[in-house]
């Protein structure tokens, strides 16, 4: 009996062992790019951090990674006999591929982008997790299939705009998570510039058309932009943007309970 | 040193299908795609190392080098590694080793010097195959 390559792609099982001490896996998803994922991503995986949880950060934007840069991360990651280590910035452990490219043009054609996302997941160290935050990618192609099969118990929030061209896309990536059995935790709205029609419409019908919660209602917040430009979590943890994430994600980080450790392999 | 971390894959997968097929394992064939630039006798010494008390001990273990090929997706040209247009900082190579794919990032094709292409073989290590015993 003969197993051809195609059957023996070894990094998928090494994914599983690297994730199985990782409790929880929330994916930062919308559909759309420029309705701020990446921020929320990183200042909700800070705030996880401030509750006393183990959190990681994965950036599975491969073509266009930022994570690194909101962290003030740089350089290759430490290699170690389990694997690459995460840079810890602001207690929390970031992967992401511009820790290599180094702010290159990551010009992928085919499968490229997945190939990397699968190396990154195979080769990363995380540890004992609580929960590992995913960045992700606009566009729902091999990445968000990938990253959406990864754990049967994956979880996903949809983040969006109040706007139509941005709901119109989140509501696409709320029916692909419907249909494909994924947990949504909930819809959040950001950059709501706090008029009735942003509060009564967008982030709240999509919510009620798909029965999920909604999270919150992000302001938008000019300081944000001010708190990226000095690539510091910790000054983007002081906006008023963050404090409302950490109100709306409250009953989901309560929820993320750290048990007793367990030894890692 | 990653190269344990895929080794140690290599082997629990080799254990895993073994196990599932219910089979003993004869033979594998594992690739090293220069892309990745890995040390292939590293390779060999991690897995004469490692296969100790694994199904892989006992079996005909066959390691072999794989020459990159890359297609150009602008002109069609088919290139490798050693005809690039241009040379590569210790640091790009550094990239390549732990992300193949970021070849991207640093070279063109030789033929038109875009940089729209795709790698078709020898990007890293690889099960090629595994024969089971029935």
């Amino acid at each position: 009996m003969t197993e051809s390559e195609s059957n023996l792609d070894f990094r998928r099982g090494m994914i599983d062992r690297r994730l199985a001490h990782t409790r929880r896996v929330l994916l930062v998803m919308s559909g759309k790019g420029g309705v701020g994922k990446s921020v929320v991503s990183a200042a909700l995986a800070g705030i996880a951090d401030a509750s006393g949880l183990e959190v990681g950060l994965m950036d599975a934007d491969i073509y266009g990674p930022s994570s690194a840069l909101l962290f003030g991360a740089r350089g290759l990651p430490a290699e170690g006999e389990s694997g690459l280590v995460p840079p810890i910035l602001g207690g929390v452990k970031v992967m992401s591929v511009d820790l290599f490219a180094s702010g290159r043009p990551i010009p992928l054609a085919g499968s490229g982008a997945n190939e990397i996302l699968l190396e990154l997941l195979a080769l990363t160290y995380w540890g004992n997790l609580d929960c590992l935050v995913v960045d992700m990618p606009p566009a729902t192609g091999d990445i968000m299939l990938t990253l959406t099969l990864l754990r049967k118990d994956v979880e996903a929030i949809v983040v969006t705009m109040p706007d139509r061209l941005s709901t119109s896309v989140a509501h696409r990536v709320l029916e692909l998570l419907k249909g494909g059995g994924v947990t949504t935790v909930g819809v959040l709205g950001n950059m709501v510039r706090g008029s009735a029609k942003d509060k009564e419409t967008g982030p709240k019908k999509l919510a009620e058309e798909f029965r999920v919660p909604l999270l919150g209602l992000l302001p938008f917040d000019d300081s944000v932009s001010n708190a990226v430009e000095k690539g510091n979590i910790d000054a983007l943890l002081r906006t008023r943007f963050a404090r409302s994430l950490q109100k709306s994600m409250s009953v989901y980080l309560r929820g993320m309970r750290r048990g007793a450790p367990r030894a890692v392999g | 040193m990653h190269e344990l971390s895929l080794v140690q894959g290599i082997i629990s997968a080799v254990g895993e299908t073994a196990s599932e097929k219910g089979g003993r394992v004869r033979s594998v064939k594992i690739g090293v795609g220069e892309l990745a630039q890995f040390d292939i006798r590293l390779v060999r010494g991690l897995l004469n190392d490692l296969k100790k008390g694994t199904s892989l001990e006992g079996a005909r273990i066959t390691v072999e080098p794989e020459k990159s090929k890359v297609k150009c997706l602008s002109c069609g040209r088919i290139w490798n590694f050693q005809e690039l247009a241009g040379p590569i900082s210790s640091d790009e190579r550094e990239m390549m080793h732990f992300l193949p794919e970021l070849l991207n990032s640093c070279s063109r094709c030789p033929n038109c010097s875009k940089s729209y292409f795709e790698i078709e073989e020898g990007r890293s290590v690889r099960i090629i195959e595994m024969v089971l015993d029935d």
